[in-house]
């Protein structure tokens, strides 16, 4: 059974005389522990697909399954109940708390899911000390180097335990060195963890570490191929 | 958690965050001091009144309030006056002959009200022989000395030692004269009551205007603690039910108005200076949501409820406001202490305060209850102000809020 099965999706944004169509009909579905990387020009439709399959927006028609719920039919107060406990967020610019040190955006999460403190603290510290950020638990963000902040960022999407985490553009700040450790250390927790990792990405080398790759043009899949091994160059 | 965060985001931005707390600071000192100021004048108002003029309670017959007839006396003075001291809290009585009488002095003429006590008994209830500012208080046993005040001074055109001559009424209806010498010159704080209110010995009022021993228009009534005044004027009406019983509210209900006014105006004063903070309050919180858009995107986006969000923009208001009332506070505590201490010196516009019955020099004051009803008074307004920028920041749509729309 897929962890996230798209059927018909479609979103047309009427903001402007004329209308948008995001996404034409996607139709999707990710297994658990799958490496995807979502990829196409710019307004394609990736992150609008992303908002769809993340809960943060509704479509205009289509389905998102997850966990055997549709999630497009949630009333909104449990859609971010939902997020909170099924979905791990990676963004572009980061996006931690700037008040809060290393630790305790870390932590913040399972605050908010109301875990117990000793498996907060146990959890916290496996997450930083596999990030390789142990030595920077008190540090707040702005001390951080780009990856180091980012790194943070995936541990806090790791720290609830999602089914999936969906990323952003997470290199898109990055310099090459740091967006491979990153990379690297997705790679390993989604060898480690079966934790399923999608990607919206232009980034080469997010997609040479990509074990499936799916194309968007105009809104809609234009091609969606897996590739035996992590290393392996994939040849949309 | 959300404590922590909201207390820190409150110093993310530490300008934007001090200019608010430096203005609530500041506009409340200025509320806090003004009604401290305002307080000071109206309690020294209350003191002076109660401490020359009414006491706390005074006793007389029904009706002699209203023209001062010379008939409506109370007898046997004495046995009144002492259980009367019985009754707890009362700190002393003393009588007083009071009538209307008219001063003359070579230079001119004035309308007087002679007040005839003993002068050993009338200082456990008025404070009058600490305000000659020449003279004394019938120091020795002469007959026929007089204390007048300073403005009716002036207006007779007399001095220290000069004579004058009162006209009065005796009990009979006959006119009577009276030559005395002053032997001393008070101040209060009112010019109006220096104007017109004059001391003798009952003793030498008494033979002029023929009243029996014991006998005595006033009976005067002060306490140990001004709060016991209904308490202990409900034991006097008890004990002497023919007697008009009257606390110094009823005596000068002008006073207790002003009192009662001063209180009220200080709470409008404050809560209108706290509205007008309350729009730059939700002029910085805005900022704060402007500014955190892209943080508040991704809240929502985790998982964060609404609802926590909403709390947290409340609880950084409630602090914002509460820090600057709290420095607010400890300035007003500061300088309150201070210039209750030292005064201010107001003889500036002496001439025109003293008119009302103000004294020249304030000693501003507060009750510990205004600034408990004052915290509360931020505290809500903080609330009211925080619900605007909160509720625009649940608004957000997290896809658009993340990506900073």
């Amino acid at each position: 059974m897929p962890v996230i099965d798209i059927k018909g999706l479609s979103k047309t944004y009427n903001e402007t005389m004329v209308p948008v169509h995001a996404l034409n009909g996607v139709n999707l579905s990710f297994e658990k522990g799958e490496f995807t990387a979502i990829v196409g020009p710019s307004g394609c439709g990736k992150t609008t697909l992303l908002n769809m399959i993340g809960g943060l927006d509704y479509p205009t028609s289509g389905e998102v399954i997850i966990g055997g719920e549709d999630i497009t039919k949630m009333k909104s107060a449990k859609l971010v109940e939902f997020r909170l406990r099924n979905i791990g967020f990676i963004f572009q610019s980061y996006n931690l708390i700037p008040v809060l040190t290393v630790k305790e955006n870390t932590e913040f999460i399972m605050e908010l899911q109301h875990r117990n403190p000793t498996e907060i603290k146990e959890r916290v510290q496996y997450l930083l000390a596999a990030m390789g950020l142990s030595d920077k638990m008190n540090v707040r963000p702005k001390y951080l180097s780009g990856g180091q902040q980012q790194r943070v960022a995936v541990a806090r999407a790791l720290a609830s335990k999602p089914t999936f985490i969906l990323a952003d553009e997470p290199t898109a700040n990055l310099d090459s060195k740091s967006t491979n450790t990153l990379l690297d250390l997705m790679a390993t927790l989604n060898e480690k963890e079966q934790v399923t990792f999608i990607f919206s990405t232009h980034d080469q080398r997010v997609m040479d570490k990509a074990k499936r790759i799916v194309t968007l043009e105009d809104g809609k899949v234009i091609s969606d191929s897996k590739i035996a091994t992590s290393h392996e160059h994939a040849g949309v | 958690m959300l404590l922590r965060v909201a207390w820190r985001n409150v110093w993310r931005n530490k300008a934007r965050s001090m200019v608010i707390v430096i203005a609530v600071a500041l506009g409340l000192w200025g509320g806090i001091f003004s009604d401290a100021f305002m307080q000071g004048m109206s309690q020294q108002l209350v003191h002076s009144v109660i401490y020359t003029q009414t006491g706390n309670i005074q006793l007389n017959q029904p009706g002699f309030l209203v023209n001062h007839d010379m008939a409506l006396t109370i007898p046997n003075t004495d046995s009144i006056v002492t259980q009367v001291e019985n009754i707890p809290g009362v700190a002393g009585a003393a009588t007083d002959i009071q009538i209307a009488a008219m001063a003359s002095t070579a230079s001119g003429s004035a309308g007087i009200m002679i007040n005839g006590i003993n002068p050993g008994e009338y200082v456990k209830v008025n404070e009058l022989n600490k305000m000659l500012t020449e003279g004394d208080y019938f120091k020795d046993s002469r007959a026929n000395q007089i204390v007048i005040g300073q403005q009716l001074a002036d207006k007779l055109k007399v001095k220290l030692h000069s004579r004058i001559v009162v006209t009065l009424q005796t009990t009979a209806g006959n006119i009577v004269y009276g030559a005395f010498r002053i032997t001393g010159i008070y101040s209060t704080s009112s010019t109006d009551f220096d104007g017109q209110t004059v001391y003798v010995r009952d003793d030498d009022i008494r033979t002029l205007v023929n009243y029996l021993p014991g006998q005595a228009s006033i009976i005067t009534v002060l306490l140990h603690n001004n709060d016991d005044t209904k308490k202990v004027t409900d034991a006097i009406r008890g004990a002497y039910p023919n007697l008009q019983v009257q606390p110094w509210m009823e005596l000068s209900p002008l006073l207790q108005m002003v009192t009662g006014t001063v209180q009220q105006t200080a709470y409008i004063f404050v809560g209108i200076i706290l509205i007008a903070l309350a729009f730059g309050i939700i002029n910085t919180m805005l900022m704060a949501v402007l500014d955190r858009t892209h943080e508040i995107g991704m809240l929502l986006s985790i998982g964060m409820k609404p609802r926590l969000i909403f709390s947290m923009f409340m609880l950084e208001t409630v602090f914002l406001s509460l820090t600057g009332a709290a420095a607010g506070m400890a300035v007003s505590i500061g300088s309150i202490y201070w210039f209750g201490q030292k005064g201010i010196n107001l003889s500036v516009v002496a001439q025109g305060i003293n008119a009302f019955g103000y004294s020249s020099v304030v000693y501003p004051t507060l009750g510990v209850d205004f600034y408990a009803d004052l915290a509360l008074m931020v505290f809500v307004i903080a609330m009211i102000a925080g619900v605007f920028p909160a509720r625009r920041a649940i608004r957000l749509k997290p896809a658009e809020a993340v990506r900073g729309d």
